[in-house]
């Protein structure tokens, strides 16, 4: 089952003078195993959305179901928050325990499993993301790196074994081998957890590798909705956004413009590359 | 104007941040410390004003040794440095009083210091937010404030501890337009500190750092001309140079040192149009 | 959004009060002190409470958000009331009914102790309403600078209240993201006794302390960068200026003072009230 968005608006201290709508009308499917890429500047309503995807936040009007359970509804709110596992932007807001061990095992003793099953997940999440059991279980959180924190926050998230996992800009001030180590990590968890993931991120080019839907917000509302070929169609656009579209995206666009006639969709360096031979070749042949 | 002569550095648990660096930095350059997250890259921007000692070595500006407590002042006004958390370098409650704290430190008259910081919000276009509260303001916006501090100070160098890191990609444009302006207009002396490969571009002169030492250093050009060098401590090159890479590769097109879209595009248009 | 919370309690108003030298109104608000305290007799409070209203209107802050600040007190003030009201037994007896005995010199105490407590929040909230914490802040900072030179702080203790003020609204929002991150992983902050509940609320104090030990860090080490070395030598941006308003204020004032002593010693209006209520109680006992 999936989590539907229907008609979703939020205001901020609604009735108040400084009420604020942060999202309007929002209507959104994440299917079972989908990978979702989130977009939008600062200020668009990301944040507060993906709030509402496990209930820390209620909607205003309109309905979140998660896999059937109502989240406006406080009974069915725990039942389907236990669904959605939320990584938030910085390690630094999660990670509290005496060791790493501990902090990892902290959401699955919430959930109220047995010990060894707990174990079992930590185990099986340290793995998942890398982080070597014996050198690192009994550490303080606190004395690691900022990637091997990141590490634990996700490990945190990912022994609850959640079926959607929705992560915050995931990326954010990770220098390049960070960020790549931190895509592979999350396609494992597809792979192996089977689970949907909805990743909000500024950089395209890091959602153009896996997403296979893209949403862009702006000012509260869906912009735009479609694969990653529709959407970074409209590369030029979104960058004046204020949004980082994919290079090879503008790259295409620009080329266009300038008179080589290119195939639509491109938004990876490899099919660029790839198109501008087969342009080279065929004209070569002509 | 900086000058870093063979400096080493140990934190005090022992782990050592920089092995045997020496660098020279010219009056009105545009330089670029790239290098992967502990590299070193961060410790040697504490080193430019004297956050750090070097534990050995020595460290100079503008001829002032940083060990001198004597010239700590002197030295800190020519080098301003914005850091990377925008929150955590913001003292006080209103924009225009903030921007005035380093002159107030200094002893600025208080006529002189209102001129200088109404030109300092003015140069990062921040000038209509005179009275506000910085929790208010975006990321981007808190950074620019920040620079306004150090301008206020009417500093000689200008030193981003990774100070685009935490911004979104807007936030990011707008740091990079007004450092570029302000090493353009003003002269003022910039060694900028990044992840962002991208940022590079258009600097005079890049620094690659992996382990605490200096293992690249060169133009922008020449450095991105060695990607894989990079990629094996961890960095990238822009996707640009990735793209002429694979273009060279795949003997599709010699695109030359082209960097930027707008360079790129143009090169490949003139070898696939033209003949 | 937690961003919005405005500090303190300012009220944004162009007036002869807000304009003030935040100096003068601690001044003024020392001296206020000193009158309430100074006043002997009840139809006195008259005089101190015509004058905080004529202060009142003078500021433009509309006059009920003055007397919000007697809120916090609703339930204290009855019970002071009640309290001196049947404890104290001096002057004439009023009612006497079993073990309650309510006398003149009770009804004066409890009407006393109301009227003082009243007079006194009410004045320090119309400085907290007419004056921003910045400039309060500066204001005390430049009153207690003479005392530098008996090694009294005033600087550094400017410094920190200017930080605070500075962090607060950011440790808010920071404490909301931490407990929404804790929640997500199933923290249970609502149920159990309070031990339990203590308990729980460590996954959010922890992440908050260890971050703001980091902030406080990279704060210092910014400060330093921007030439902070203490007080010593620093001009400042703001320069503040007595006008002919402050001379006058400080001048109304004294005046409001000096009418309490002269008044207060000459003319015994409170006795005179009760010489002519006396018959009411005389004939019913």
């Amino acid at each position: 089952m999936p989590i539907v968005i229907e008609k979703l608006t939020y205001t901020y201290q609604s009735g108040s003078v400084n009420a604020f709508t942060a999202l309007k009308d929002i209507d959104l499917t994440i299917k079972d195993g989908e990978f979702v890429g989130l977009i939008g500047h600062t200020g668009s309503g990301k944040s507060t959305l993906i709030q509402q995807l496990n209930g820390l936040m209620q909607p205003t009007s309109g309905r979140v179901i998660v896999d059937g359970y109502d989240m406006s509804d406080k009974k069915q709110r725990a039942k389907g928050r236990s669904l959605v596992g939320m990584v938030f932007q910085y390690p630094d807001y999660q990670l509290f325990d005496e060791t790493v061990y501990k902090d990892i095992s902290f959401g699955p003793r919430n959930m109220k499993l047995d010990n060894d099953e707990i174990d079992r997940r930590v185990r099986e999440a340290m793995r998942l993301v890398g982080l070597d059991f014996d050198e690192f279980a009994e550490k303080s959180p606190f004395e690691l790196s900022g990637g091997e924190k990141r590490r634990t926050a996700l490990a945190g998230i990912i022994a609850m074994y959640p079926k959607y996992l929705v992560l915050d800009e995931p990326m954010a001030g990770l220098d390049p081998a960070g960020r790549r180590a931190v895509l592979e990590m999350i396609d494992g968890f597809r792979s192996q957890l089977g689970c949907a993931v909805v990743m909000v991120s500024h950089s395209m080019d890091d959602i153009a590798r896996s997403a296979e839907k893209v949403v862009v917000l702006r000012d509260g509302r869906i912009f735009t909705c479609g694969t990653p070929q529709e959407i970074f169609s409209l590369a030029d656009e979104l960058y004046e956004m204020g949004l980082e579209p994919p290079f090879a995206a503008r790259m295409a666009s620009d080329l266009r413009r300038r008179g080589l006639l290119l195939p639509h969709g491109i938004y990876t360096n490899e099919a660029l590359a790839a198109a501008l031979a087969e342009y080279k070749g065929g004209r070569g042949n002509a | 104007m900086l000058s870093v002569r063979n400096v080493s550095f140990s934190y005090d648990n022992g782990s050592r941040a920089l092995n045997d660096v020496s660098l020279d930095i010219d009056r009105g350059e545009f330089v670029c410390i790239v290098g992967h997250n502990g590299s070193g890259k961060s410790t040697l921007a504490k080193m430019f004003n004297g956050l750090l000692l070097p534990t050995e070595g020595s460290v100079t500006v503008d001829g002032m040794d940083t060990a001198d407590d004597e010239k700590m002042l002197d030295i800190r006004r020519l080098v301003g440095i914005v850091f990377q958390n925008p929150d955590n370098q913001i003292v006080t409650t209103v924009v225009r009083e903030d921007v005035a704290f380093g002159p107030e430190n200094l002893g600025v008259p208080p006529d002189i210091m209102a001129v200088r910081v109404d030109e300092a919000l003015k140069a990062v276009g921040m000038e209509s937010y005179a009275e506000s509260a910085p929790h208010m303001l975006s990321g981007g916006q808190k950074q620019r404030i920040a620079i306004a501090g150090m301008l206020a100070m009417e500093p000689q160098v200008l030193i981003l501890d990774e100070a685009t890191a935490m911004l979104d990609p807007m936030g990011r444009r707008d740091i990079l337009n007004i450092v570029r302006e302000l090493n353009k207009q003003k002269g003022i002396t910039v060694v900028m500190i990044t992840q962002y490969m991208e940022e590079a571009v258009g600097t005079d002169r890049m620094i690659v750092m992996n382990d605490g030492s200096i293992v690249m250093e060169g133009t922008p050009a020449k450095v991105f001309a060695r990607g894989d060098e990079l990629r094996a401590i961890g960095l990238d090159v822009p996707p640009a140079v990735e793209l002429r890479e694979l273009l060279k590769q795949m003997d599709v097109a010699d695109c030359g040192d082209a960097m930027t879209l707008q360079e790129l595009s143009a090169s490949i248009c003139r070898s696939l149009l033209k003949n | 959004m937690l961003k919005d919370i405005t500090l303190g309690q300012y009220f944004p108003a162009d007036s002869v009060v807000h304009r003030l030298d935040p100096r003068t109104k601690l001044v003024l608000l020392i001296m206020y002190i000193v009158a309430v305290f100074i006043v002997k007799d009840i139809w006195v409070f008259g005089l101190v409470l015509g004058f905080m209203l004529f202060m009142t209107a003078m500021s433009k802050v509309p006059l009920n958000y003055v007397l919000k600040a007697i809120k916090p007190m609703r339930l204290l003030l009855p019970l002071m009331f009640l309290l001196n009201l049947f404890m104290i037994r001096t002057g004439d007896t009023i009612v006497s009914w079993r073990f309650i005995t309510i006398t003149t010199g009770g009804v004066r105490q409890a009407l006393f102790i109301v009227l003082r407590l009243i007079a006194l929040v009410t004045g320090a909230s119309l400085l907290t309403l007419t004056t921003t914490p910045v400039s309060l802040t500066e204001g005390l900072e430049r009153l207690l600078s003479p005392l530098k030179i008996i090694k009294f702080p005033a600087h550094e203790l400017a410094m920190m209240m200017t930080i605070a003020l500075r962090f607060i609204p950011t440790l808010l929002e920071e404490a909301d993201k931490i407990m929404k991150a804790q929640l997500a992983r199933g923290a249970d902050l609502e149920s159990g006794n309070i031990f339990k509940r203590a308990k729980a609320m460590l996954p959010i104090l922890i992440p908050l302390f260890v971050n703001s030990f980091r902030r406080a860090e990279e704060l210092a080490l910014a400060m330093e960068s921007r030439c902070y070395h203490g007080g010593e030598g620093r001009t400042r941006l703001k320069v503040l200026k007595f006008g002919w308003r402050d001379l006058w204020a400080i001048l109304i004032m004294a005046a409001l003072i000096a009418a309490v002593v002269i008044l207060q010693s000459n003319l015994d209006i409170d006795g005179y009230i009760i010489g002519l209520l006396r018959p009411l109680w005389t004939r019913s006992a």
